[in-house]
């Protein structure tokens, strides 16, 4: 004889979960490494290049480098790594995470939570190394490694908002790019591939033919640095929702 | 085990068995479901079938809290149902294989005779 | 009385042009051990990824714990779902699994975790890219163990073991079983090993059920009668035929059904042989396969 299973699970009422989020920004620090200790390495790594460049410039008896140093593109050096975090981060957490019967709603907002995070510690450390770099003049040597393209300008603040509004876009575009993988698989990526390329062709042309890059400049000339950035920072936001609608029917394999 | 037959008679079978031998004299308990299921590798479902139909045949009695115990006269009521069977379960096939040889009745008695005294 | 933990009706799943399932029909009881057997491609993990949220299904009705599974935490949080081709993070090793295994599974035993993984020999700070294929076996082997989830799924999780690991996990399965009492689903290839653990079989062959039966049922629940052709012949001629073989004169047929003692004393009568049919055997008759489709699925020795 067997029973109708009547009622047996407590809905969860609430729609906000903590715990269940909470769980998946501990899953992506279970190894510390991949979010806080390579990109760090990284960085070291070309910390370490730039003051050695700077001591040879030094020995050799030129003083003017400061130029040079800033189009250095060193303090960008771990992004293309974190794009790869953000692409696996869907590609094997998100299975394995799915597999411990995590929901996909959660897995997004808890992945989201933890690129919060990353990206506010990102900013703000390296705001402040670009605030020590201009205090102990380019750390003693005259090297030049986060006072470089648009840091050590307009302060610490603008330096911690951009930063932060470019990582975050960095974690999300590899992170949703992704999803589109994992829901339509080959086909999907090849539209979304194709469709990108012919989109931005189409602007180009557009742009070239109507001769309106001196405009498009202008504009932005006009919203200046913190504008720019906050372009990004929409970018951000549009991956982070397009990323949460396409993850709903996702299914690992 | 053999395929033939479910497992939960052969579980009951073996106990009616060592009850019949002597291995667990009336009284004496016998190993527990988990322990059946453990030791032959079989679902605790499984031996738990075997261990009720022994309940039910009377063979086998559940003491609340302690375990499972062979029954008085377990030994007899087994013997008894045994001997009912005897004639169709051994009798006959000797007797079908007998003819099928060619050996006839009084043979088949010398041979019987026979095996009786070497063993 | 016991609990319906799992209803599905008419459920489908296809892939383009593919039907992986049509239109299955099952429901599964609390606190057994059920058997899922079929070969490769018919559809078990098929249906252990629809039970577990994993994939989406195309039409039918499923119900787990009263609910659709997908999407929804409060029944994904009891179950656990063991995938023979499981995807690890980048570097995490296993005891980075078992360190998380907890934040998932509430009824997760650290202790017996740790039993098991000396049980099975596993180096636990070896990263997972660098295990062999039974020690990866291992790491699902022990998570669906220790985590005592209520409804657990093992999908074909000990190819790779070897013969004395798969025989650990038999017996850590119904020792924990007995004590713990909760639903089990396991897929295999391995019949014969398994098919004294198990107490009720499915058996799928391309996408649709073919057995749904206890076990205990099943077991001997069909005889191969042997002998000369002719006398075997007009002995099974109204019973019901799943398997038939012949050499010259002689033939073996496997009927569905079992031979009462009149009928068994009549058959050695008439000089034919009884043989008893295994589980495997007598999926093999169903499906016409032994269910062990490629080589992949030797079992390491």
């Amino acid at each position: 004889m067997t029973a109708v299973a009547t009622a047996p699970v407590t809905e969860t009422a609430s729609r906000f979960r903590p715990h269940e989020i909470w769980r998946i920004v501990r899953l992506h620090t279970v190894n510390p490494s991949i979010f806080f200790g390579v990109p760090w390495i990284i960085l070291g790594g070309a910390w370490a290049v730039t003051m050695v460049i700077a001591l040879i410039l030094r020995s050799a008896g030129i003083s003017d480098a400061e130029d040079g140093f800033r189009y250095s593109w060193a303090v960008l050096s771990p992004q293309w790594y974190l794009i790869v975090v953000g692409v696996q981060a869907l590609a094997y957490t998100f299975p394995f995470a799915l597999g411990f019967g995590a929901t996909r709603r959660d897995f997004w907002l808890g992945t989201a939570a933890m690129f919060l995070f990353v990206s506010i510690e990102m900013a703000a450390a390296i705001a402040t190394l670009v605030q020590l770099e201009i205090l102990t003049d380019g750390w003693w040597v005259g090297a030049g490694m986060f006072d470089a393209l648009w840091y050590g300008i307009d302060g610490w603040l603008v330096d911690f908002y951009t930063t932060f509004a470019l990582q975050l876009l960095v974690l999300f575009i590899g992170a949703s790019i992704t999803t589109v993988f994992m829901r339509w698989r080959m086909k999907g990526m090849m539209i979304l591939l194709f469709g990108a390329v012919a989109v931005v062709l189409a602007l180009i042309a557009g742009l070239t033919f109507t001769e309106s890059w001196p405009a498009v400049f202008d504009w932005f000339g006009s919203i200046g640095l913190v504008g720019v950035f906050t372009v990004l920072l929409g970018l951000a936001a549009v991956c982070a929702v397009a990323g949460y609608l396409v993850i709903r029917r996702a299914t690992p394999r | 085990m053999d395929e033939s037959r479910p497992i939960f008679i052969q579980i009951a079978e073996q106990v009616e068995n060592d009850i019949i031998d002597g291995a667990l004299p009336e009284g004496s308990q016998i190993p527990s479901t988990n322990e059946f299921a453990a030791f032959l590798r079989v679902n605790p479902a499984t031996a738990l079938k075997g261990v009720n139909r022994l309940v039910d045949d009377g063979i086998v009695e559940k003491r609340r809290g302690i375990g499972m115990f062979v029954t008085a006269g377990a030994r007899e009521r087994l013997i008894e149902r045994r001997r009912a069977e005897f004639a169709a379960q051994y009798i006959r096939p000797l007797i079908v294989e007998a003819e099928k040889l060619g050996i006839d009745i009084d043979e088949l008695a010398g041979l019987l005779r026979a095996e009786r005294i070497q063993s | 009385m016991t609990r319906t933990v799992v209803r599905a009706s008419g459920l489908t799943k296809r892939y383009g042009s593919f039907t992986a399932l049509d239109g299955v029909d099952l429901s599964i009881e609390e606190h057994r051990i059920y058997g899922l057997l079929g070969r490769n491609g018919a559809g078990k993990t098929t249906i252990m990824q629809l039970l577990t949220g994993q994939i989406f299904a195309n039409g039918g009705e499923l119900e787990v714990f009263g609910r659709t599974p997908a999407e929804h935490s409060d029944v994904l949080r009891r179950m656990c779902f063991i995938a023979e081709s499981q995807r690890y993070p980048e570097d995490f090793t296993p005891a980075h699994v078992f360190k998380s295994a907890p934040w998932f599974f509430e009824n997760w035993d650290a202790e017996y975790a740790e039993r098991l993984v000396s049980d099975f020999r596993l180096p636990v700070k070896r990263r997972v890219k660098k295990l062999s294929r039974g020690q990866l076996s291992a790491v699902g082997v022990i998570v669906g163990l220790a985590s005592r989830a209520p409804l657990t799924f093992f999908d074909e999780p000990y190819l790779g073991l070897d013969a004395v690991a798969r025989h650990i996990f038999y017996d850590r399965l119904l020792e924990d079983y007995a004590e713990h009492p909760r639903t089990v689903v396991l897929s295999t290839h391995l019949i014969d090993e398994v098919a004294n653990l198990l107490e009720h079989v499915i058996l799928i062959d391309q996408g649709r059920i073919l057995l749904d039966r206890d076990a205990d049922e099943v077991r001997g629940s069909a005889t191969t009668i042997a002998g000369a052709r002719r006398v075997v012949d007009d002995f099974v001629a109204d019973r019901p035929v799943i398997g038939r073989e012949s050499l010259g004169g002689l033939a073996s047929v496997t009927i569905d059904g079992r031979l009462d003692q009149a009928e068994r004393i009549r058959a050695a009568e008439l000089g034919l042989e009884l043989a008893p049919v295994s589980l495997q055997q007598l999926i093999v008759h169903l499906t016409g396969t032994d269910l062990a489709g490629t080589t992949e699925q030797e079992a390491a020795a």
